[in-house]
């Protein structure tokens, strides 16, 4: 966000201006951002939660007129008490829970300056995007997608007449040993493809009934789409030359653009009439 | 204006009225007051690396806590004497802590595959403490508690015959300890010429973790980056005391300094003003021009109740002659291109497959397998060794890049499982620089599976795991090779054809008369093993009675049949250390048949030949503990990282975006950051969109 935008808000006609009460909340919460940051630095998460802050912060700057005046003292207050939570929580939880915490005291406070006709969730969905999620869900989640993605892929490629099985995460394609692993589970899609679900949510003002019902739908495109890719890589590479390391990044490219086409037509189908309703 | 009745913390009415600008103001400063609170009570200090999940593999060192040593190892300090046959090695760690907190350092280290180490020592604060050896567990047990009571211990365990790991516990702030270990081991010669190894590193071993179906066990081992130097010193010096004038003393891989050359007391020192704990230290020498340290040697126990005499017979081959007629040989080359072979280890193997495939005959046939984590085979069945064919299979070898992990297993058994033709006779060449973790399983297979073939086994590298390399060639009857360099890939490739085509003596017997001996290492004289490649005959056991008689040593030559008769000598006082070579001979036959089995069965034997000749095992270990109580705060573990053998890369260990276990092809999604960028692209594009809707 600009520093214009920055003094706007800082600004407004109250005594303690939403970015400043947001400045505050967030130093308290510094504990978090450190460690979040120590996550970023020594590479043991991808920095992609910045990308989710700084369209958080953008679409806050589009609503800027429309913040309100006086907060919502309900979610001030849980913003508060989500605050001193998460804090006390670093002497017990595992510092991801506290920071899912801190972003939450962090959402709460900033739902407090909303108006009522803000996509409130959608903004919620970047508040929760920017914690370093991608490791920790490839950890608890990766090794079930990878079977799954793998026994789907199996399946595709029989159909399509190729001799495949899966044993674990590994697949046998025409005698060629492929190994479903963890960067190949389709977390990061499904990171991106509900990244682009908020960001377009935020940017439309999609209700937040419409975008929930919505969601699932994301879930969906990315484990077909991450099935596709994978089908396609494996057979790619059951041959005896092989892919070229190029071509495997292209047709990742290619598949996540087709995630995120579908995610985009999903999240802005009859939004003239949604987004009204 | 009414005034709203409650308590006077506005968040605490109900309902909640908004809140005052000096209240939130007030909240602010308790925001700041906790946040205060919580940045003196957060310190790295209390951050417990004991409670992280230990590593299964190897990892790159990274620096932490400043106010820990975490380079408590501050030098190694190696004395060899070199008496016939037999070397004396005593090698002195000397453990430092520089920091502020008490450490337990733990240091991964190599030794020789033949090492006997059989005695250990610690000198701290003037007091020198003498280790004893116990079983296992019951070591760590004992190192645990005094551990925790706050004592200095030190423990030496085996991981590998060619592997120990050093633990000594609490070390503190300003202390220097010494660690020396003793141990013994038997340098045979080959065609006349000695070799004497002292490996300075451990290299990064690949390692199937446990979660993913790996078995095997071994400590992860922290490195430092490629090109990085090890911080501890390193100082080696040789001395000799032979009945036989040494020569020719060489070392390929370190500058020496040597004197009295040509006499039997000849003194070597190191002169590498660089790094030189970074690959194997390696002194070839020659006694008395062409002629060797061979005969047999006896020893007497003292006298007492129980106590035992001990032989070793060193038998020199007969030269080999190359047969008139040379039949046609079907050879499989199995060749690692794993991540830790890239850059020069694989440059010196693509440089000795040039050499042993560009010199096949025309008769011959030949296969390729190159593996890592997955394998590739040149053809489906073996071709002849047309000069076509063999610049086809050296192209694809030159297109081998080295990287992903070390599988070595499943492509052995997909060698096993290649068909056979009965009037064939097949050598397996194994090509590799055996950094794995799976030895016993690569022996069993090959003496299960292979037991058609003969394999040979050549080591590729500054440092390589000579525990495997000799173990394949030990359990697929073949011989084992080094090639440090590419330098000298053509020699070690023509040595094998010679061995191929002339082994030295076959049909193999041997036998004594007038001795009484026994508890013979190998264990039958009747079928002893064909010797290939210049290497003498090496027999170990004990015997009793009189000292008198002859040992016979009867073969097949290629000129015929061939007898040496070795008279028994009166026994050598000096001699002492055969009792631990013959308990170190029998304790590798006792681990090679456990592992053919599987499992711990020789366990007890092994243990109790450990206790008994005070020999460091895979069951035993050697413990030593100060008896004053010297710190009540809790030592943190070190892990002393080692350096990267010398032409190894990061790929070893996984870096630069060479992750193990890559090469079996996989499917992983696109970087993260271009990835983002197509995202963005099209949010993009549905911004701009947006004044249309």
């Amino acid at each position: 966000m600009s520093s214009a935008v920055v003094s706007t808000i800082a600004c407004r006609p109250t005594h303690l201006a939403p970015a400043g009460w947001l400045a505050l909340q967030a130093a308290a919460l510094w504990p978090h951002g450190a460690w979040m940051a120590a996550r970023v630095q020594d590479g043991s998460d991808a920095p992609l939660g910045l990308a989710a802050l700084a369209a958080l912060l953008m679409l806050l700057g589009l609503r800027r007129h429309t913040l309100r005046i006086a907060p919502h003292t309900g979610w001030l207050a849980a913003g508060v008490a989500l605050t001193l939570l998460s804090n006390a929580a670093l002497l017990v939880a595992p510092p991801l829970a506290c920071a899912l915490l801190a972003a939450l005291a962090l959402g709460a406070a900033l739902m407090a300056w909303l108006p009522t006709d803000a996509p409130r969730a959608a903004l919620a969905g970047l508040v929760l995007l920017a914690l370093p999620w991608i490791a920790s869900l490839q950890y608890y989640g990766g090794y079930p997608l990878r079977v799954v993605t793998a026994q789907a892929s199996a399946w595709l490629l029989q159909l399509a007449g190729l001799a495949a099985e899966r044993s674990g995460t590994a697949m046998l394609v025409q005698g060629q040993l492929v190994i479903v692993d963890a960067p190949c589970s389709g977390v990061q899609m499904a990171w991106m493809a509900w990244f682009c679900a908020c960001a377009v949510a935020g940017l439309l003002a999609l209700r937040d009934g419409v975008f929930l019902r919505r969601l699932p739908w994301i879930g969906a495109i990315v484990l077909a789409g991450n099935v596709l890719r994978n089908s396609l890589l494996v057979a790619l590479e059951a041959r005896p030359q092989g892919l070229a390391a190029s071509m495997h990044e292209g047709i990742g490219l290619i598949a996540l653009a087709l995630v995120c086409a579908a995610v985009v037509a999903v999240m802005t189908r009859g939004v003239r009439h949604e987004a009204r309703c | 204006m009414r005034r709203v009745r409650g308590p006077v913390f506005p968040l605490l009415r109900h309902p909640v009225p908004p809140l005052s600008a000096s209240g939130r103001v007030l909240v602010a400063v308790l925001f700041a007051i906790w946040a205060f609170a919580l940045s003196v009570a957060w310190s790295p200090a209390l951050a417990d690396d004991g409670e992280a999940l230990k590593a299964e593999g190897p990892y790159f060192a990274v620096a932490g806590d400043p106010s820990l040593d975490a380079l408590p190892l501050k030098s190694t300090k190696v004395d060899v004497r070199l008496a016939g046959v037999i070397a004396d090695v005593t090698v002195t760690q000397r453990y430092t802590n520089e920091g502020q907190r008490p450490i337990e350092a733990r240091y991964v280290f190599p030794g020789s595959t033949h090492a006997a180490v059989h005695a250990m020592q610690v000198r701290l604060g003037g007091r020198v403490l003498h280790a004893q050896i116990e079983e296992k567990q019951r070591a760590r047990i004992r190192h645990e508690t005094a551990r925790r009571e706050g004592k200095t211990s030190a423990l030496l365990e085996q991981e590998r015959p060619n592997v120990f790991q050093m633990n000594v516990a609490n070390i503190l702030p300003g202390d220097d300890v010494q660690v020396e270990l003793h141990y013994t081991e038997l340098v045979v010669p080959t065609e006349g010429r000695y070799e004497f190894v002292f490996p300075t590193v451990v290299g990064p071993r690949y390692h199937r973790s446990a979660s993913a179906g790996g078995t095997s066990r071994f400590p992860a081992t922290a490195h430092l980056k490629e090109g990085e130097a090890s911080r501890s010193a390193f100082d080696l010096h040789v001395h000799f005391a032979s009945p036989l004038p040494v020569s020719e003393l060489r070392s390929a891989t370190h500058g020496i300094e040597v004197s009295g050359e040509g006499t039997g007391a000849a003194e070597v020192e190191l002169v590498d003003a660089g790094a030189r704990n970074d690959r194997d230290f390696i002194l070839t020498y020659r006694l008395a021009g062409e002629r060797t340290a061979t005969g047999l040697t006896l020893f007497r126990g003292d006298g007492s109740a129980g106590a035992e005499n001990f032989f070793l017979a060193v038998v020199e081959p007969p030269k080999a002659i190359a047969p008139a007629q040379i039949n046609p040989r079907e050879y499989v080359f199995v060749v690692d291109i794993s991540g830790s072979m890239h850059g020069q280890p694989l440059a010196t193997a693509k440089a000795l497959l040039r050499n042993l495939i560009g010199n096949l005959r025309q008769s011959d046939s030949f296969n390729v397998l190159l593996f890592s984590g997955s394998s590739q085979m040149l053809s489906a069945a073996p071709v002849p060794a047309t000069r076509v064919n063999i610049e086809r299979a050296i192209a694809v070898i030159d297109q081998a890049r080295g990287g992903g992990s070390t599988e070595i297993v499943p492509a052995l058994k997909r060698i096993a499982a290649l068909p056979k033709a009965a009037d064939v006779a097949r050598s397996v060449i194994v090509v590799t620089d055996g950094y794995v973790t799976v030895e016993n399983e690569v022996f069993a297979l090959v003496r299960r599976n292979l037991g058609n073939s003969n394999v040979f086994a050549f080591g590729i590298g500054s440092s390589v795991n000579r525990h495997l390399i000799e173990g394949i060639a030990r359990a697929g009857q073949g011989e084992p090779f080094i090639v440090t360099k590419p330098e000298l890939a053509a020699a070690q490739a023509e040595r094998l054809r010679k061995m191929i085509d002339s082994p030295v003596l076959t049909h193999l017997q041997a036998r004594f008369d007038g001795l009484e001996v026994y508890d013979l290492e190998p264990a039958s004289l009747t079928a002893l093993p064909d010797v290939l490649g210049g290497r003498p005959v090496v027999i170990q056991g004990k015997w009793r009675g009189e000292p008198r008689g002859q040992l016979v040593l009867e073969g097949r030559a290629a000129q015929g049949s061939h007898v040496d008769v070795v008279p028994v000598a009166a026994p050598d006082v000096q001699a002492g250390a055969l009792r631990q070579l013959w308990a170190r001979s029998r304790i590798q036959q006792l681990s090679d048949q456990e592992a053919l089995e599987g499992g711990s069965g020789q366990r007890e034997a092994i243990t109790a030949l450990g206790l008994r000749y005070s020999l460091l095992t895979q069951y035993t270990s050697f413990i030593a503990v100060d008896e004053i109580v010297r710190t009540s705060e809790a030592a943190v573990p070190v892990n002393q990282p080692l350096p990267l053998p010398q032409g190894v890369s990061n790929l070893a260990v996984g870096g630069d975006g060479g992750e193990v276990g890559a090469a079996v092809p996989s499917t992983p999604e696109p970087g993260a950051w271009l990835s983002l960028l197509v995202v963005l692209a099209l949010v993009g594009a549905a911004l701009a969109k947006r004044s249309n809707w």
